[in-house]
């Protein structure tokens, strides 16, 4: 086992990092992925770059109503997807988890479709752009009302407990989530329970436009496990394999029934909150460029060429891949056509009430 | 059958189901050993054990988020939220994620589950242990809502809110929780959702009302029926879906409704029914409905009873439709 059964070191002062900035590896263990593996973790997080860029194209063009950027997210993101089981186990995400769906499984065409809000959006167009979610692959459709989640996420987590089939959860937020009311009942009750759930804070440092220090006393989200009964880690977001590591020993221990966890991964994001949104009005540009040169994509690049699994062409040709994929989801999210109004009176409940369906009938002039 | 009283049948109905299907299961404040502030949930726990009956921190955002999670895995969770007015720390997970968790991802996910609450006046508890907040889950699309009114509804009405696919708001009268015994029948005894129950059959007026107001409401009808008037008494029973079908029948055929429900007034589920039955029926009507309802007060301490409707305020109204 890479680790001889040591688990990293909760409640550091500093967050764990894996990857130096010069892309050497910094790890106090023997990586145990395969190149392969490492060359996807890589082009998961370009794909997950790809779509910002691409959607932020199709909110210009109007295309869709909004955007809520991800990058700088994507090593966190991709980190926590690899750690869990598609298939298996469950996600609870949250609206800016671009990378983490997709890598964990979501189809591009169905991301796209929902953020078109056309027909090929399997939750048929009743949520606003980036609410994804999959029945298939257990992926926990995304809700706006922020940590509206978490308290789902643990009964989620009690339940494969009681089914005793080694499943877990991981639910991830942004830093302003933990000032919910939500966020502590939920946290609290898988603490009291025991529950397998990794609890996973992606910190951007900004909710919105209200800083971190505004937003909580805490020295880092981390520390809040302690109080919680559950450790928690500090981690440098923008390494996707300290991310992936750290997430990995969490869903371990949740896996053998010891108890969650805490990780809050340190990131920034690149964009605004949303396309709604002006970031000059409490960013520095400074802080924005300073973050800018740790680019997460560009740091674990150079650790893949230092290796020799990666270089200009491997680029060239991932970047060519990416957008040709983007290129036919978009193309058959926009052939599928506008939703139907049929659809705005299914789904309320299991069947359309005889209510709703009189009410259907006052749209036919 | 077995006499019981509404609590008792409430906990034998939970066990019978529980019996039933392993995936039903119960989660709340004091749900366990002690069985439950109103001993709703009695005796469970010894039979069923700590992973089915569940004891919940203080917490109503997580009684009801955790099983709505339970509920998307494929359990069917039955919450107890210990008194209706603390439902509101947990009403933002029945809005937001419970209510809307079918729609929102296109059918992918559902919830069936079952949010019960002990609710209502008459016990002497200020107005945060005496509130009925029907009209907030009404008017919520995604749930439906139940308010039974005896012990043999409050028993068929549960299985059916726990067989359901959807949530279901169970609310139960707490003042009528001990209040009468009567034979509640066992096995499958199953009330639809959205079915109306006569209680009293008449020509001269429809007394429309549920849960606990119904009490008043019969005893307005046995003091009219002295007088020679015939109240047509409904128990709605279900106000999501309502019985539109046995309501209208009634108002079109005697033309003269009063409706009971010790809900504040404003936007109130009463002045819902009564637009209803003006837009559906207005030409068999021989009086405007009239609403008798709880003020649009905090629920008072002091005033416990005047707030609610009594079968004077009930008689006056009835008065008013006779006289228009």
């Amino acid at each position: 086992m890479i680790l001889q059964g040591q688990a990293f070191e909760p409640f550091t002062r500093e967050p764990i990092r894996l990857i130096g900035d010069g892309g050497e590896w910094l790890g106090p263990f023997d990586l145990d992925l395969e190149p392969a593996r490492l060359r996807g973790f890589y082009t998961d997080m370009l794909l997950g770059r790809l779509v910002d860029e691409r959607m932020t194209r199709l909110h210009r063009q109007g295309k869709t109503s909004f955007v809520a950027p991800s990058a700088g997210h994507e090593a966190a993101q991709v980190g926590l997807a690899h750690a869990v089981q598609p298939g298996h186990d469950w996600l609870y995400p949250y609206y800016r988890d671009v990378s983490l769906v997709l890598s964990f499984g979501v189809p591009l065409v169905e991301f796209v479709g929902q953020v078109m809000g056309t027909r090929a959006d399997p939750a048929k167009a009743r949520q606003m752009p980036y609410h994804p979610g999959s029945g298939d692959l257990n992926v926990f459709t995304v809700a706006s009302p922020i940590a509206s989640h978490i308290p789902a996420a643990v009964g989620t987590a009690l339940a494969m407990k009681l089914a005793g089939k080694s499943q877990v959860v991981l639910c991830s937020f942004g830093d302003g989530a933990t000032s919910e009311g939500d966020w502590h009942a939920g946290v609290n009750l898988a603490g009291a329970q025991g529950a397998p759930i990794v609890f996973a804070c992606e910190n951007n440092g900004y909710a919105i436009s209200v800083d971190l220090k505004k937003q909580t006393g805490s020295d880092n989200i981390a520390v809040k496990g302690h109080a919680y009964g559950m450790p928690g880690y500090l981690v440098d977001g923008m390494d996707v394999l300290a991310s992936y590591y750290v997430t990995r020993e969490a869903v371990k221990r949740a896996r053998e029934g010891v108890g969650p966890s805490l990780v809050e991964l340190v990131v920034y994001r690149y964009g605004g909150h949303s396309s709604a949104d002006d970031d000059s009005r409490y960013r520095p540009r400074q802080e924005v460029e300073a973050w800018r040169r740790r680019d997460p994509l560009a740091r674990f690049r150079r650790f893949l060429e230092r290796r020799g699994l990666w270089d200009d062409a491997d680029e060239e040709q991932a970047r060519a891949e990416g957008e040709a994929r983007l290129d036919a989801a978009v193309a058959e999210a926009e052939a599928a056509g506008p939703a139907p109004l049929e659809w705005m009176f299914e789904d309320v409940y299991a069947e359309v009430p005889e209510r709703l369906a009189k009410q259907r009938e006052e749209l036919d002039a | 059958m077995s006499l019981q009283t509404m609590a008792q049948a409430v906990a034998a109905t939970l066990d019978s189901e529980m019996a039933r299907d392993d995936s039903v299961l119960v989660i709340g404040e004091d749900v366990g050993k002690r069985g439950g502030v109103f001993l709703a949930t009695d005796k469970l726990f010894e039979k069923y054990g700590p992973d089915r009956v569940i004891d919940s921190p203080l917490s109503e955002a997580a009684i009801i988020g955790a099983a709505l999670g339970m509920a998307v895995y494929g359990f069917r969770p039955v919450a107890e939220i210990q008194f209706a007015d603390y439902v509101f720390p947990g009403f933002d997970q029945l809005v937001s994620q419970v209510a809307k968790l079918r729609y929102r991802s296109g059918g992918a996910f559902t919830a069936p589950m079952v949010v019960r609450m002990p609710a209502g006046g008459g016990v002497r508890g200020g107005h945060h242990h005496s509130q009925n907040p029907d009209a907030h889950f009404v008017h919520t699309a995604g749930l439906k809502v139940v308010y039974p009114s005896t012990p043999s509804d409050a028993a068929g009405l549960l299985r059916a809110a726990i067989r359901d696919d959807d949530p279901v708001i169970v609310m139960e009268p707490k003042r009528l929780y001990r209040a009468v015994k009567e034979p509640v029948p066992e096995g499958d005894h199953v009330i639809p959702l959205g079915e109306a129950a006569v209680r009293r059959e008449g020509d001269d007026v429809v007394l429309v009302s549920y849960g606990g107001s119904m009490a008043e409401t019969m005893k307005a009808a046995d003091a009219l029926q002295e007088q020679g008037i015939g109240a047509h008494v409904l128990d709605l029973r279900s106000l999501q879906p309502w019985d539109e079908g046995a309501v209208l029948e009634a108002a079109a055929r005697v033309g003269r409704v009063v409706l009971v429900s010790e809900s504040p007034r404003m936007a109130g589920f009463m002045s819902e029914v009564s637009a209803t039955i003006v837009e559906e029926v207005m030409d068999s009507l021989l009086a405007p409905p009239m609403r008798v309802t709880g003020f649009d007060v905090p629920y008072p301490y002091a005033q416990d009873r005047e707030y609610m409707p009594s079968p004077n305020r009930i008689l006056r109204a009835v008065e008013r439709v006779l006289s228009y």
